[in-house]
């Protein structure tokens, strides 16, 4: 098994930062009229940390308490900071299984939906002209 | 190698065999035990005392169980067997074949009887594309199983086989030593299971899901075909031919029903069977559309499946925007690994307003606003998605262009082959291209959504807003697309703004929309009948005399009856009763010939050179908007339009047809009949 990409520099931590910005109010407008609650078993070595994302008819909160929870998703922490940042697509790394879900995919997916796209992505790409689309396929 | 058969299971589980029930995968041989988009059996071989078996004949018992009859021996010569062997076969998550040995003689026998088993754990994308493994393959025998295995970092795929009476069990497969009694018979039950390899290889699913329980019960299948069956609408035709199209279709429709891993329990069209056992948003969306007066639930799982995944963010690799609609989604290796974009790929650029229009057309057959304002936020978004992410050439019409230009798809509307789009003499435009069905597309999704924000969201800023943009976006197509010389649309607008000038099917996708100026649509009307575009059949998808015309070419000369059944709507939605009777005729009597199977789309050839429709080779049958399109005809063909809490009828029918009984029509009506009677004579149109 390939080791789990390595954890960026102390100080920074980006799950605690994008749980909070969930959190913050009108951040998310894409969970109108759905409720959740999901669980987070984070790995880092032998220590196991806990989130609970808890979307409740559009509003979204984040605890660390024990409640109880329609899915529990499993993973290492790196990967988990992978996922958050957008170097990892989150459903690719369910089918990789680095990711493993218990219970409603329907809230994994609610929580997908909440994730960044991969860094660099902007969404433009300059023209192609019918000369160069001409050049590069073959003639009738 | 002997012909092939696929059996299927709701879902995304099927095997391809051989008529003796025998797998023999090659790379890129498409047969074998699929799952989740994974190969998980590439070989799966009987013999008896080292003997290959001869198919006697197979019987399809349902579309998820086989039986096939074998006797031993080579069958190059007549064989007296004293033995048979019948495989019965069901796919579950994997599948479960018994297997029975008949002893014809009056003393026993002793037979050792081989079971071959292997597996390549090819992704779907690699057996097309002919790819190499990256992984590393295990082979184990523990506890009466034996475990095939694939790795690749924390990526598992495992095969459990197992058997019910005692096997030896080897690295490559199963023996049974055994002794078949006088005129007896010995058999076991052989369990195959296709997991993601948890520590109980039963458990976990092909893909490593727990919960939600996505296991299939086949006693289940069997009585949902018939509880399925039973609910549809039944359908009476003096022309009884209608009656076995509309039978099969229903059927295939079954066969085609897919179940997410979010919505256990509702189904949606998969696209087609088997390769394309998945969701797309177009086709999903065009089928939900043709099968709403016949079933409502396929629109409704579609609608909330799509919604589940509509697109939040800017992804490069993925094709994806804020409010897009999905194109494809996929499960396997090279998924997970982000070698391919499918999870999901969101290149399209007409499921979004697509999206709208099914939505719409939902709640008028329905009456279910509860959904409709469920689904608002995606909705607003799709909406949102067709004004700030789709207008690429900042000239108010909807374009496409790939921003993954390695794995992504270059042309993003239903004619998605290479060479689709072309100018009049054969050039290919460069990109963005705006095709003219898009903006079709997204004036009916603005009129629809102006509908709904008006009734349902009671937001009559956004309804008024949406229907200023529709008039505006029609007054400009009509200016903007129109082909003086031709008088007919361009099938698309260049990165340049210049027309791609060729005249195709496309034109008739327009007037399903409304976005037609009326003024305009007698000669639409008169080029989709007449000898250039309409086959006899049905309307080609691109012109005789366009320079890549081919009556063979994938899009570019063929007829596609899902194609045809929407064109059949748009004229009937101007009008044109007679001629949308004629492409009713044509595509049933098409249909007629197929045994009511038809294909994703056949030869354009004029109908009196070749008398039967020639089919497009495809590996891909049933396809679902071609099972689909029948339907669809049967809705136009009697002129189902609801209007508030009726439904109207207005027939016009071919011919041929006699009476037409649709009976026990669903709806915001609760059940209603539909009679008609065919007046139409369509062969000045059909036989030309």
């Amino acid at each position: 098994m390939a080791p789990p990409p390595a954890s960026p520099k102390p100080g920074a931590d980006p799950i605690s930062k994008f749980f909070a910005s969930l959190a913050a109010p009108g951040q998310i407008a894409t969970f109108a009229g759905e409720s959740a609650t999901l669980r987070f078993d984070v790995t880092s070595g032998s220590k196991m940390q806990h989130w609970y994302l808890t979307i409740n008819n559009g509003s979204v909160s984040i605890t660390r308490d024990n409640s109880p929870a329609d899915a529990i998703v499993q993973l290492e922490r790196p990967y988990l900071e992978d996922i958050v940042t957008g170097r990892l697509n989150a459903q690719a790394a369910m089918l990789r299984q680095v990711l493993t879900v218990d219970g409603s995919m329907a809230a994994l997916m609610m929580f997908q939906r909440c994730l960044p796209g991969p860094r660099g992505s902007t969404g433009r790409v300059a023209p192609i002209s019918s000369q160069t689309v001409m050049a590069q396929r073959r003639p009738m | 190698m002997s012909d092939q058969l696929v059996q299927i299971l709701e879902g995304n589980t099927f095997v391809v065999s051989d008529d003796r029930g025998d797998i023999e995968a090659s790379r890129t041989d498409p047969t074998g035990l699929f799952s989740f988009d994974t190969r998980f059996l590439s070989r799966w071989v009987l013999t008896v005392n080292g003997q290959r078996l001869t198919a006697l004949s197979t019987d399809d018992l349902q579309y998820f169980q086989t039986r096939f009859f074998l006797v031993p021996g080579s069958g190059t010569v007549y064989v007296d067997s004293k033995l048979s062997v019948i495989r019965q076969r069901a796919v579950a998550d994997g599948f479960h074949e018994e297997l029975r040995v008949l002893n014809h003689e009056s003393k026993p026998v002793d037979l050792t009887l081989r079971m071959e088993a292997g597996s390549d754990f090819a992704d779907l994308f690699e057996v097309k594309d002919a790819l190499k493994k990256k992984g590393s393959y295990h082979t184990a025998v523990a506890d009466g199983n034996l475990v095939l295995s694939y790795r690749r970092d924390s990526y598992t795929r495992e095969t459990w086989i197992s058997s019910t009476t005692p096997a030896q069990l080897d690295e490559h497969g199963l023996t049974f030593a055994i002794t078949v009694p006088p005129h007896g018979e010995w058999s076991t039950e052989l369990e195959v299971v296709a997991s993601a390899g948890a520590e109980d290889g039963s458990t976990s699913g092909p893909i490593g899901i727990r919960g939600d329980g996505h296991r299939h019960v086949r006693q289940d299948m069997a009585r949902g075909l018939e509880k399925w069956l039973r609910r549809a609408p039944s359908v009476e035709c003096d022309w009884e031919a209608v009656e076995r199209i509309y039978r099969r279709c229903m059927t295939d429709l079954a066969a085609l029903r897919f179940s997410t891993l979010t919505m256990p329990g509702r189904s949606l069209p998969a696209a087609g069977l088997p390769w394309f056992m998945t969701i797309f948003g177009r086709d999903s969306i065009f089928t939900s559309l043709q099968a709403l007066p016949f079933t409502s639930e396929l629109a409704s799982t579609t609608l909330m499946a799509l919604a589940e995944r509509q697109g939040t963010r800017i992804d490069d690799f993925r094709d994806e925007d804020p409010g897009r609609i999905l194109h494809e989604m996929r499960y396997g290796e090279m998924t997970a690994f982000e070698e391919r974009p499918h999870s999901p790929y969101y290149g399209n650029a007409d499921a979004t307003a697509l999206y709208v229009v099914l939505l719409d057309e939902y709640e008028r057959w329905t009456g279910d606003t509860k959904l409709v304002r469920d689904l608002e936020r995606a909705a607003r978004a799709a909406l949102n998605w067709i004004d700030e992410y789709a207008d690429l050439q900042g000239n108010g019409y909807v374009s496409y262009q790939r921003r993954n230009a390695k794995t992504g798809l270059e042309n993003q509307c239903w004619k998605d082959s290479w060479d689709s789009i072309s100018y009049r003499n054969g050039d290919l435009p460069g990109f963005p291209r705006a095709t003219c069905e898009l903006q079709g597309y997204a004036y009916d999704a603005k009129v629809r959504g102006a509908r709904l924000a008006r009734h349902v969201w009671k937001d009559t800023a956004l309804a008024d807003r949406l229907e200023k943009e529709a008039a505006d976006l029609k007054r400009r197509f009509n200016r903007d697309f129109w082909v003086e010389d031709g008088e007919y649309f361009a099938v698309a607008i260049d990165g340049d703004g210049r027309q791609v000038d060729s005249l195709t099917s496309n034109i008739g996708h327009l007037l399903w929309s409304g976005i037609v100026d009326k003024s305009k649509a007698k000669a639409i009307a008169r080029h989709l009948l007449g000898p250039k575009l309409f086959s006899g059949w049905g309307v080609r998808t691109l012109a005789e005399g366009e320079a890549r015309y081919n009556p063979i070419g994938y899009h570019v000369g063929t007829v596609w009856p899902f194609d045809n059944s929407f064109i059949a709507w748009g004229l009937r939605r101007y009008g044109f009763r007679d001629e949308a009777a004629a492409i009713m005729a044509g595509i049933m009597e098409a249909a007629e010939i197929f045994d009511g199977r038809l294909p994703e789309a056949f030869g354009g050839y004029q109908r009196s050179s070749t008398m039967y429709p020639v089919q497009y080779p495809t590996a891909c049958s049933p396809q679902a908007w071609s099972t689909g399109a029948p339907l669809l005809l049967l809705r136009t063909g009697l002129g189902l339009e609801p209007q508030g809490d009726k439904l109207i009828v207005d027939p016009a029918l071919p011919m041929r047809m006699g009476n037409l009984e649709l009976l026990d029509l669903p709806g915001r009506w609760k059940h209603i009949d539909a009679f008609g009677r065919g007046r139409v004579d369509t062969d000045r149109f059909t036989l030309r």
